[in-house]
């Protein structure tokens, strides 16, 4: 990638300020950044690293709550921090453009793909609305998105992520921008779709030699879009270099600690000899929502003490499964059997102790625990449903129950969720499921919403208690990195049925069913070519082909 | 000209020129436009307009220094929590509290503060102002102002016991309609939207007319009739409550309807119930005043602002503002509530700046 051209974009000690509890709380401080054109910059850091506060300052703009403080932001020749609102106005869209994580919350869902695309174009006279129109099919044919010449007259509802994401990527070029300020625009698609996106983007980029910003939590991502990368860490800058000399030789012991961090991993365990029978073993389920069948032939079993890793894509069946092991969706067809027993089908007709015995960690934690009832109430109403314990008997527990997740009993127990971050309320979650002594946990894809560092912290505190208290887990999960981390069988699914399953170090070994291969190689790696070589692999034109068959 | 005129306007360009010194953009605008504004007033209306504005204005400073000063007081004497959210009321949040807080002061210690009883006859009717009647006698020659206080007990307190019923029926049966979904939810949504189909005051006056005029009967007849709303708002906001994982969590560990309803779902929908009940609270007052003005409401000689409307309405034609006090009491007290109601919504809806 050479001709770098001259300065675009010059931040200088760039302080943003937060409002909070009526006080100004300094979030980013001092931050200094130089992109030439043509130049891809990314950005990583753990949330709260004020990525996305600095991505959005490089238009000159601050949330709602959010003020720029200090320092100086210079965009081609003109310093945005002094300049009137009406003029950075006319700046965004039109020479700075940005693509948001979640394209399917930042498309207006009344309007068509190409009527949202021609509006900027149109608004800054720039193009016609024809020629606009013209130009939108050009960028989907080479953003590589089917029918490209019609899908743009379809709704954002009528197309899929990842084609969403892409569209979203062609209406930020709409104006031909000199800087696109991309803000994680993968991490809410499957490792499959992610491919697809990642090189659309890559190309447009590097054809229209636009510089962008690439803010994301994923290493691996960033190894493969950026030119140089810029390490945050809670407002302050870590350090930043060339995209190789950061991966092999990082400076700072931060940014060490953030490439070493899938560096977890337990020896796999194997089914016990003896033919006791599994702790739960899904037999032949069928289940469907209304007449669309979601689930079919659905069988496996989880063992005491071992964890099962049920993989697949958005859509495969994962969430569905687990909802007919606990009962909430009944099967069509089909039998659970728990330890030998058949469970009644829907949760309303099981005993006290079946719901006991299961319990569930979900994904989000916000929307898992309530947020206006304390930590340990949250905590001890299993305890106190199930096992009857009250008064002091029942803080006791509570207290066992918040040393066994880490978190300070004097500190945490009378505190509400909102004021716990991310992997403390994950904790909190935790907490909750064992409060009901279970011998089987379904963990629904709990570290995803959840930075790397974090989500190892929970990983280990998982694999923990699963050696102390002898749990049987139900992992549901699409990252592969987690699967290859606590794992000890995996059940590959696709379209709601189980395309292959075994134990985890068989399954990492070829050679795979052509699924779990695709699964495996969309997994990206940590060298910045991992990207170029695999789509020579899979030629060029198939990416997107690939991922859909 | 006199030192008045000469004051009034020597003050307004100070304090015009001072705001402008001090960039106070928005407050300059005002002062300036009024000081413009009273030359024309000055010309037309001579001295007693100008002297008009400055009452005005003094009042409107009154209650503003009143407002003030009582959400300063409310912030020492309440706990942290409250102290933080009192802080972000603005003032008219804080005078409309100030106002309620007058309302139950009246209404509570109506005896002690009342000077005679409210169906106690003391002089003539239509009697004017004197140093025993604050505001003069009404038709049958009771003291206004002692009627007025025992209005304050008699009228909000039965507007508050019927918006409470009202709220009780409402908030349950949408909750209960959110959790349980399915038929229940169907059959209850079409039969709230028969009740809502018919005008609440002509529903009123009907079932009134049927079952008699008495208190219970009226207050209870108000909640039922305002509960259709309370529901409907309640079944949206409990909807998005239920689909939350915290509550399929609490179904999968076996909880009954009661915890979920009481426990999980209530705590987080009391913020736009709150809003709502202070708005519910408005129509109701106005509806229980309205039926007393009609002669269905309130029976005499208990005292009521509506019927104190009615009663007295004849003075209007002689030029007497007596049978607007109640009204005025009546319009005050609402004003107040949707002041205190619009910073809480506000709160509710997590709007920023």
């Amino acid at each position: 990638m050479a001709n770098k051209g001259n300065i675009l974009l010059k931040i200088e000690g760039l302080r943003i300020e937060a409002y909070a509890e009526e006080k100004w709380f300094e979030i980013v401080h001092g931050v200094d950044l130089v992109l030439r054109r043509g130049e891809v910059m990314g950005l990583i850091g753990e949330s709260g690293a004020g990525k996305s506060t600095i991505g959005l300052a490089a238009m000159g703009f601050a949330r709602d709550g959010c003020r720029i403080s200090g320092g100086s932001i210079e965009f081609d020749g003109l310093e945005l921090t002094t300049t009137s609102e009406v003029d950075r106005r006319r700046l965004r869209g039109s020479k700075i453009a940005y693509v948001a994580q979640s394209a399917a919350a930042s498309f207006n869902p009344a309007h068509k793909l190409i009527d949202q695309h021609t509006e900027a174009p149109v608004q800054y006279r720039i193009r016609k609305r024809t020629e606009s129109q013209e130009d939108a099919m050009e960028l989907y044919e080479r953003l590589r998105l089917p029918n490209p010449r019609e899908i743009g007259f379809r709704y954002p509802h009528q197309v899929s992520g990842g084609q969403l994401q892409r569209a979203m990527t062609a209406m930020a070029m709409s104006c031909r921008p000199d800087l696109i300020i991309f803000d994680e625009p993968t991490t809410a698609l499957d490792v499959t779709t992610q491919i697809e996106v990642l090189a659309a983007v890559r190309d447009i980029v590097d054809q229209f030699n636009t510089a962008a910003i690439y803010i994301t939590h994923d290493l691996a991502v960033v190894a493969q879009m950026a030119d140089v990368i810029k390490v945050l860490l809670k407002g302050d800058q870590v350090e930043e270099a060339d995209t190789r000399t950061m991966l092999n030789k990082p400076q700072e012991e931060y940014t060490k600690s953030l490439w070493a961090v899938r560096s977890f991993q337990r020896e796999q365990k194997l089914r016990p000899s003896d033919d006791s029978a599994p702790v739960v073993a899904v037999e032949d389920v069928d289940a469907a929502y209304g007449t669309v069948r979601v689930l079919e032939d659905v069988s496996f079993d989880v063992h005491a003490g071992m964890t099962v890793a049920v993989v697949g894509e958005s859509g495969s069946g994962k969430s569905t499964t687990a909802r007919c092991i606990t009962g909430l969706l009944p099967p069509l067809k089909g039998r659970i059997l728990f330890r030998g027993e058949e469970l009644p089908p829907s949760y309303l007709s099981r005993s006290k102790d079946q719901l006991r015995q299961a319990q569930m960690i979900y994904q989000m934690a916000d929307t898992a625990l309530n947020p206006k009832i304390r930590i340990g109430d949250i905590i001890g109403r299993p305890a106190q449903f199930y096992g009857g314990l009250k008064g002091t008997a029942l803080k006791n527990r509570v207290d066992e129950l918040l040393d066994m997740i880490e978190l300070d009993p004097s500190q945490f127990y009378g505190r509400y969720p909102p004021e716990l971050s991310g992997g403390q309320k994950q904790r909190v979650g935790i907490a909750r499921s064992l409060a009901a002594e279970p011998t089987f946990i379904i963990c629904d894809e709990v570290t995803s919403a959840l930075d790397q560092l974090v989500a190892e912290g929970i990983l280990k505190l998982l694999d923990r208690l699963q050696r102390d208290l002898d749990l049987a887990y139900m992992f549901i999960t699409h990252d592969l990195a987690t699967v290859r981390s606590i794992a000890d069988e995996v059940v590959v699914m696709k379209q709601g049925k189980v395309v292959e399953q075994g134990a985890k170090d068989a399954m990492f070994k070829p050679p795979h069913h052509p699924y779990t291969d695709l699964l495996l190689s969309s997994v990206p790696e940590m060298d910045p070519d991992w990207l170029t070589t695999l789509l020579e692999e899979r030629g060029v034109d198939n990416v997107g082909d690939a991922a859909t068959t | 000209m006199n030192y008045f005129v000469i004051g009034y306007y020597a003050l307004l360009i100070g304090s015009s020129c001072l705001a402008a010194h001090y960039r106070q953009r928005e407050i300059f605008l005002l002062l300036f436009s009024l000081t413009l504004a009273s030359f024309v007033m000055g010309i037309v209306g001579g001295e007693g307009a100008l002297w008009a504005v400055t009452i005005a204005a003094g009042l409107l400073a009154l209650a503003g220094g009143t407002a003030y000063s009582f959400r300063e007081f409310l912030i020492i004497i309440s706990g942290p929590l409250t102290a933080r959210a009192l802080r972000t009321a603005p003032l008219t949040a804080a005078f409309g509290m100030f106002v309620i807080f007058t309302y139950a002061v009246l209404g509570i210690f109506a005896p002690v503060i009342a000077p005679y009883g409210e169906a106690e006859v003391i002089s003539q009717s239509f009697a004017p102002a004197d140093q025993d009647m604050l505001l003069g006698a009404d038709q049958l020659g009771r003291d206004m102002f002692s009627r007025l206080v025992y209005g304050a007990r008699n009228t909000v307190g039965l507007a508050l016991v019927a918006t409470t019923i009202a709220f009780v029926i409402g908030a349950l049966l949408g909750m209960i309609a959110a959790v349980k979904q399915g038929w229940f939810d169907q059959f209850m949504g079409r039969t709230i939207d028969v009740v809502m189909s018919i005008p609440s005051l002509i529903f009123a006056l009907l079932l009134l007319s049927i079952l008699g005029t008495n208190m219970i009967v009226l207050v209870v007849i108000i909640g039922v009739i305002y509960s259709p709303r309370v529901y409907r708002l309640t079944r949206a906001v409990a909807g998005n409550v239920v689909v939350m994982d915290y509550i399929e969590a609490a179904k999968l560990r076996g909880e009954g309807m009661w915890y979920l309803i009481r426990k999980e779902i209530l705590p987080n929908s009391t913020a736009p119930l709150i809003a709502e009940f202070g708005l519910e609270f408005c129509f109701v007052f106005l509806l229980v005043a309205g039926l007393s003005f009609l002669g269905l409401g309130i029976q005499p000689p208990t005292a009521d602002w509506g019927s104190m409307v009615r009663e007295n309405a004849t003075l209007i034609s002689f030029g007497e503002i007596t049978p607007l006090i109640p009204a005025a009491a009546i319009a005050l007290l609402t004003v107040a509530v949707n002041m205190v109601v619009d910073w809480m919504l506000y709160r509710s809806s997590g709007l920023k700046e």
